[in-house]
């Protein structure tokens, strides 16, 4: 009974191998049948054993015939659960997106946590972008990451701050940091005629923070697919600057990246 | 009006305790300053130039017998000089143990600020001027900034005053 038994170990290993290679079951029982043929060649040398072989032969059949359908129906089963299996991560998956998302839109302090964590959304497929202008650059910013739009209103300079910080402008209850953009986005062309010439209107709201960037004109808005977007590596020298709108050859905002630079105070070098 | 404003800050909640700010203007902008600081309150006099002193220093009065030191906040805030005018006022002061004056556009009133009203400036700017201000509060649809008298000059800059 020891050699029936191995050879139905055997088949089965092949078996299972050959499932592993993402073989069709039907392979593995044509291997059966093939080895079918080898196992008579043999017995044709073992002339006196020929029936108790053939019988056995018989019996190992049945017996390899019965465990390959316990194993396909086993299989089966592991299939079945390695489908639900990965629905099940699937929604996990989907509901660990949502509660961070829900999270991320909800808890400000958790806000720095989830930067590193929770890829841009506007990084996968189209996403819209508002235009606006500066001493003449167009600039670009997501609008998922768009805080609001305000009309310039009276601005109070604070002493001691760096020159691009305007200062603050109340609105609504809310004190807003105003940058000057023509002077943080390009120091080395800010000069007396450029500043005179500058007629601020708007200020664009960075996400949820308290910065706003002052614009002079609102161009428009676009939906921009991704590779209509020359983007910009994490290492750039320019963390504020996600990429290059291709059309329009204009820069596209990583406000995140922005808004940590203003926070620390930093210019735009 | 001060009454009024006396009575309802005893109304609230002890934890967040009401201080009294004096206002006052330069260019425009509304500064405050802890009243508990404030001694009084001077229309301009002649000030007394000191040779030698420091650009801040604008010069000395005699108050009642004693000499005190007026500080050019203007300069001091980086503002551009302006004419002396009715309202410019010296507000005298006691801080880092010495009583000094600080020249000012004008000076307003006494508001009534909690302190959970104040809120931080922005921490941006290494400049020694950005380490004046205390806090920024929202004051009838204005912006009022809240200076801390102590930083209005370095150690070094008070040992100097003391020569006065």
């Amino acid at each position: 009974m020891a050699k029936p038994l191995a050879a139905s170990k055997k088949v089965m290993k092949n078996y299972l191998s050959e499932l592993l290679t993402e073989e069709a079951p039907e392979l593995a029982k044509k291997s059966l049948l093939a080895a079918k043929p080898l196992k008579a060649k043999s017995l044709v040398t073992s002339k006196t054993a020929d029936v108790i072989e053939n019988n056995r032969l018989e019996v190992l059949l049945q017996n390899v015939n019965t465990d390959i359908d316990v194993a396909t129906s086993e299989i089966s089963t592991q299939r079945s659960l390695a489908q639900k299996c990965s629905e099940i991560d699937s929604k996990t998956l989907q509901r660990q997106d949502e509660v961070a998302i829900t999270t991320h839109k909800s808890s400000d302090e958790n806000h720095d946590a989830f930067i590193t964590k929770v890829p841009k959304s506007y990084r996968e497929g189209a996403f819209q972008v508002l235009f606006f202008d500066v001493a003449g650059l167009t600039i670009a910013v997501p609008l998922i990451e768009l805080g609001g739009i305000h009309n310039v209103d009276k601005i109070t300079p604070l002493i001691g701050k760096p020159d691009w910080f305007e200062g603050v402008m109340l609105c609504r209850d809310e004190k807003i940091n105003v940058v000057d953009t023509a002077l943080w986005v390009m120091p080395e062309k800010y000069d007396e005629t450029l500043k005179n010439s500058l007629n601020y209107q708007y200020i664009i709201m960075l996400s949820d923070s308290r910065w706003g960037l002052m614009a002079e004109n609102l161009v428009d808005t676009a939906i921009l697919q991704q590779d209509e977007v020359k983007w910009l590596g994490s290492s750039s020298k320019r963390p504020w600057l996600a990429g290059l709108v291709k059309e329009k050859m204009c820069a596209l905002l990583d406000v995140e990246a922005l808004i940590s630079l203003l926070d620390e105070g930093n210019g735009v070098n | 009006m001060s009454d009024e404003r006396l009575s309802t800050s005893n109304k609230v909640d002890a934890n967040d305790e009401v201080l009294q700010w004096v206002t006052f203007k330069l260019k425009d902008e509304s500064y405050g300053i802890n009243v508990m600081q404030v001694q009084e309150i001077l229309r301009y006099n002649e000030v007394a130039p000191v040779p030698g002193a420091p650009l801040y220093v604008l010069g000395i009065i005699n108050l009642r017998g004693n000499v005190v030191t007026v500080i050019d906040t203007r300069s001091r805030f980086g503002l551009e000089p302006c004419e002396i005018t009715d309202d410019t006022r010296i507000i005298v002061i006691e801080s880092e143990q010495q009583i000094i004056g600080i020249l000012v556009d004008s000076a307003s009133e006494v508001v009534y600020l909690k302190p959970s009203e104040i809120e931080n400036a922005p921490n941006v700017g290494n400049e020694e001027s950005a380490q004046f201000i205390r806090g920024v509060t929202n004051r009838d649809g204005e912006l009022l900034i809240l200076v801390d008298l102590d930083k209005l000059l370095s150690d070094d800059e008070w040992d100097e005053l003391k020569q006065f």
